[in-house]
């Protein structure tokens, strides 16, 4: 009784949870063009998810595995693609193993195992729930996976249902290939989409909860970095060369429209009855196809430049992060960009491997040029 | 060492001499002697306590001399009070203001000149039309408890103009104003040379006093080093004769060349909102940097970190939140904030920084106090004594005792008073409004490496300044305010004077 009059009295006021305020872009976060400027590796069709053995770029498109020999690639980045898997169903996640083989998940239901010493392992379902919205594997040290399910309700192409529909049924998985052994790390989760083995303990990104949480280890379950302006996604580690850390994608941005919308019950109900999700006022992975999209809220312009706090609708962001998950640096494509929706970054022999879904491209990065670019 | 401006034909109209004032046997000034000729514009420089305030004191009637002469005109006077001087002809327009702050800006003007009937609205009109012939953009019908420290200080200059005083006295008269209305004040001296007026003015701004005055006298420990015209001047001279040691290399003469990374968020604040100040501000500050943040005055720098300190609110609704370490937060005195580990350490020190008839050691100690409140049922006179003798040997506040009152502190050693009261609470975001502000070169020095060594211990740093080489020179990253809002934010190793200016303007 007395928290729905504290929300009423929130509500009435604009203030706690209904104040929909959504956090700035500054210090580390400042934007540049550094995303949107670098060089176009590939383009592709239905590019889901990038992966590394050290040698070779696998990239999931559609229902296919490509793999690009870096070794072949010139300065100019590109390389010639070689279809290494074909599969009944979209690939929507993929990690190389230590041991050669590739773990795969398909259609967002099954993780199965390619080659190396575990060929034909599979799981379709872990703790008794089916998998549902696989989104995401990465490889442990000790050879075991780290799997995310982001919904249990809505399938992996459909994340936006799953956003509008406040969806908490994400779940942190691990899958022992040894054995075939599985269990749950986490679940509950506002839209699990990415995990990292740090140490003894497990990084996984809290989309909808715009965090990056920590599960396991000395200090137990916390937030690593929280308050983010973005829906975070996938992690990978970043090499020791480049000043170690980790690479944290945020697929989209938050904006105090969407957040609004987002507390708005009933006008979310009808919305996802009568309009075509491409419509929808909510976050999007690439914007500016038709003129009935809701409006770029980012056209704010100071002293000819649009700011780098605009709100946009899709937007291209992937955050540097030190060991202990503070930012340390961002890249950007603003919304006027087109290298958007960046659900994967990869490094490899120095460069940084970026998965724009937005456009369909595949983007290469010198780590070292970025970094000092941003020291100037 | 004596210098009179060749182009004075008669005698000075006020004079000193061996002009000596001592506060508990101590000197303020020593033996000065100095003079002041018609439609002369005399700048007074010195390091902090070097006697320039007491000297102007002394002319305006605040403080008796204890030994030696003035002469107004070749007379001998000897002015008990402000309103003696002022009918002798010297006015005095002070740093801090002394306007009455519940009275409108036109009865400001005109008090002590009311007649039996007042009609309002005739001093109304009287008042903007002066107002409006000095070119300040102040409305009179205000309040002036409601005004900025900048439209405060143009009220008191007007107020002085007003009363066609033959001296007229400005301590820090630029201290708050924008460069816009610095020229309105530039004009504003130069038409009072013309009138035949002189000018005797304070100022830490080394370039003003190069621009403006006839001549410039120079103090030093109450004593008076040099007076000559400013033609055999310049800024490397000046500061060698204010501090006698050479800080023109070290104080803004280096560019920044590394920045410190930044650590957690510990402070965000978001659509923050304060009509008519505030409009949808956002930003952020990190531990183990500071963060700058530069505006004209009017931008709402001060207005947004006074809300997060919980000295003023934000709009009741809708008014945007404030974390501090992801926690919202929403204070509706600033004791709240102070236990959770904020400090606000004010521009306005004699009105919001410390009790002025306190001694140092109890306005430290009032600031544990209220970091501890609920904590303590009884007042320790030992432990405050402790307190303000530690923190007098830790900011090297220059007093006699530990038992000094405030107010008798000269400007920089106040600020002191009140960075110790905000320090000794411990908090971890300290937010510096202004805090070189009155300060003397040597001060300026002292207070910009203890705002470094707090940064470097890792603390989050908030540093608000009008003065542009002070925010470069400070800055890890510097955020520029304008109309209410940061419009951009530069790295301090990208920054240039006029990048941030031209974004604080357009």
């Amino acid at each position: 009784m007395i928290g729905a009059l504290l929300d009423w009295k929130d509500r009435l006021l604009g203030r706690g949870d209904a104040s929909i305020t959504v956090p700035v872009f500054d210090g580390a976060l400042k934007s540049n063009n550094l995303l949107e400027d670098a060089p176009v590796f590939a383009t592709l069709d239905a590019p889901q998810d990038l992966a590394t053995d050290g040698r070779s770029l696998f990239v999931a498109n559609g229902m296919t595995v490509l793999r690009y020999d870096l070794a072949q690639a010139g300065d100019e980045g590109h390389a010639l693609a070689t279809e290494v898997h074909r599969f009944e169903s979209a690939v929507s996640a993929l990690a190389c193993l230590p041991d050669g083989g590739m773990a795969i998940a398909l259609g967002g239901t099954e993780v199965r195992i390619l080659g190396g010493a575990h060929d034909g392992r599979h799981w379709n379902a872990v703790a008794g729930k089916p998998l549902h919205a696989v989104n995401a594997i990465s490889v442990r040290a000790d050879g075991q996976l780290l799997v995310t399910d982001g919904s249990s309700e809505h399938p992996v192409e459909h994340w936006k249902n799953d956003l509008m529909g406040l969806g908490r049924s994400g779940r942190v998985l691990e899958l022992n290939l040894t054995d075939g052994a599985s269990r749950e790390i986490a679940s509950g989760l506002a839209h699990a989409f990415g995990a990292c083995a740090v140490g003894d303990s497990v990084w996984a990104s809290e989309s909808w909860g715009h965090r990056v949480m920590t599960y396991g280890g000395a200090k137990g379950t916390r937030a690593v970095t929280d308050a983010l302006p973005g829906y975070p996604s996938r992690i990978s580690p970043a090499s020791e060369e480049t000043g170690g850390g980790y690479w944290l994608t945020c697929f989209t941005l938050r904006t105090q429209l969407v957040e609004f919308v987002l507390r708005e019950p009933a006008y979310r109900k009808r919305m996802l009855a009568e309009i075509d999700p491409q419509y929808w006022i909510a976050p999007a992975l690439n914007s500016g196809n038709t003129y009935l999209e809701p409006m770029q809220g980012a056209q704010l312009k100071t002293m000819g430049v649009v700011k780098p706090w605009a709100p946009p609708h899709s937007y291209g962001l992937v955050i540097r992060l030190t060991p202990e998950g503070l930012v340390r640096y961002s890249l950007h494509s603003r919304f006027d960009g087109k290298h958007h929706g960046v659900v994967s970054a990869i490094e490899c022999q120095g460069d940084l491997y970026l998965l724009a879904k937005g456009c369909g491209r595949i983007l290469r990065l010198s780590i070292d040029a970025a970094q000092r670019s941003l020291q100037k | 060492m004596t210098a009179t401006p060749s182009s004075a034909g008669s005698g000075p109209i006020l004079e000193l001499r061996q002009a000596t004032k001592k506060y508990a046997g101590v000197p303020a000034i020593d033996s000065v002697d100095f003079s002041l000729m018609p439609g002369e514009v005399h700048a007074i420089l010195g390091e902090n306590g070097a006697g320039k305030s007491t000297l102007t004191k002394v002319m305006a009637g605040v403080v008796n001399l204890s030994s030696g002469k003035m002469l107004v005109e070749g007379v001998e006077i000897n002015p008990r009070t402000p309103n003696e001087a002022l009918q002798l002809g010297v006015a005095m327009v002070f740093q801090e203001t002394s306007l009455v702050p519940t009275m409108t800006v036109a009865q400001n003007l005109f008090l002590g000149q009311e007649s039996y009937f007042n009609r309002l609205r005739g001093k109304y009109i009287a008042a903007q039309q002066f107002l409006q012939s000095l070119q300040f953009d102040v409305d009179p019908t205000v309040v002036v408890s409601l005004l900025g420290a900048a439209k405060k200080q143009m009220v008191e200059i007007a107020r002085a103009v007003l009363h066609n005083a033959k001296v007229i006295i400005f301590d820090e008269p630029t201290a708050s104003l924008t460069p816009e209305e610095k020229k309105y004040f530039f004009d504003l001296v130069f038409n009072l040379k013309a009138r035949g007026v002189s000018v005797i003015f304070i100022s830490h701004a080394l370039e003003e006093a190069l621009l403006l005055a006839d001549r410039i006298t120079i103090l030093r420990d109450g004593k008076l080093v040099v007076t000559d015209v400013k033609a055999n001047f310049d800024r490397a001279r000046i500061v060698q004769a204010m501090v006698g040691r050479d800080l023109s290399q070290t104080l803004y003469g280096q560019r920044k060349t590394t920045v410190r990374p930044a650590g957690k968020r510990v402070l965000s604040v978001q659509n923050l909102r304060m009509a008519p100040m505030v409009k949808n501000n956002s930003l952020s500050a990190f531990a183990g940097q500071i963060t700058g943040v530069f505006g004209l005055v009017g931008s709402g720098r001060t207005e947004t970190f006074k809300v997060v300190a919980g000295v003023n609110k934000r709009d009741f609704m809708h008014g945007g939140e404030v974390l501090l370490n992801g926690r919202p937060v929403r204070y509706v005195v600033p004791a709240s904030a102070v236990r959770d580990g904020i400090a606000y350490v004010t521009e306005d020190r004699k009105v919001e920084g410390f009790f002025e008839t306190k001694s140092i050691a109890d306005n430290i100690y009032l600031g544990l106090l209220s970091k501890l409140r609920g904590k303590r049922s009884l007042v320790s006179r030992t432990e405050a004594a402790n307190v303000g003798t530690e923190w007098i040997k830790l900011l090297n506040i220059r007093a006699i005792s530990k038992d000094v009152k405030a107010i008798e502190l000269s400007g920089g050693n106040q600020q002191k008073v009140v960075i110790a009261k905000s320090l000794i609470q411990e908090p971890e975001l300290i937010i510096f409004d202004e805090p070189t502000r009155g300060v003397d070169v040597g001060a300026i020095t002292e207070i910009h490496e203890l705002i470094n060594r707090l940064a470097d211990e890792g603390k989050a740093v908030v540093v608000i300044s009008s003065y542009l080489p002070e925010v470069m020179a400070l800055s890890d990253r510097i955020l520029v305010q304008r109309m209410g809002k940061v419009v951009e934010e530069y790295s301090a190793l990208e920054a240039t004077e006029e990048k941030i200016m031209y974004a604080a303007i357009h």
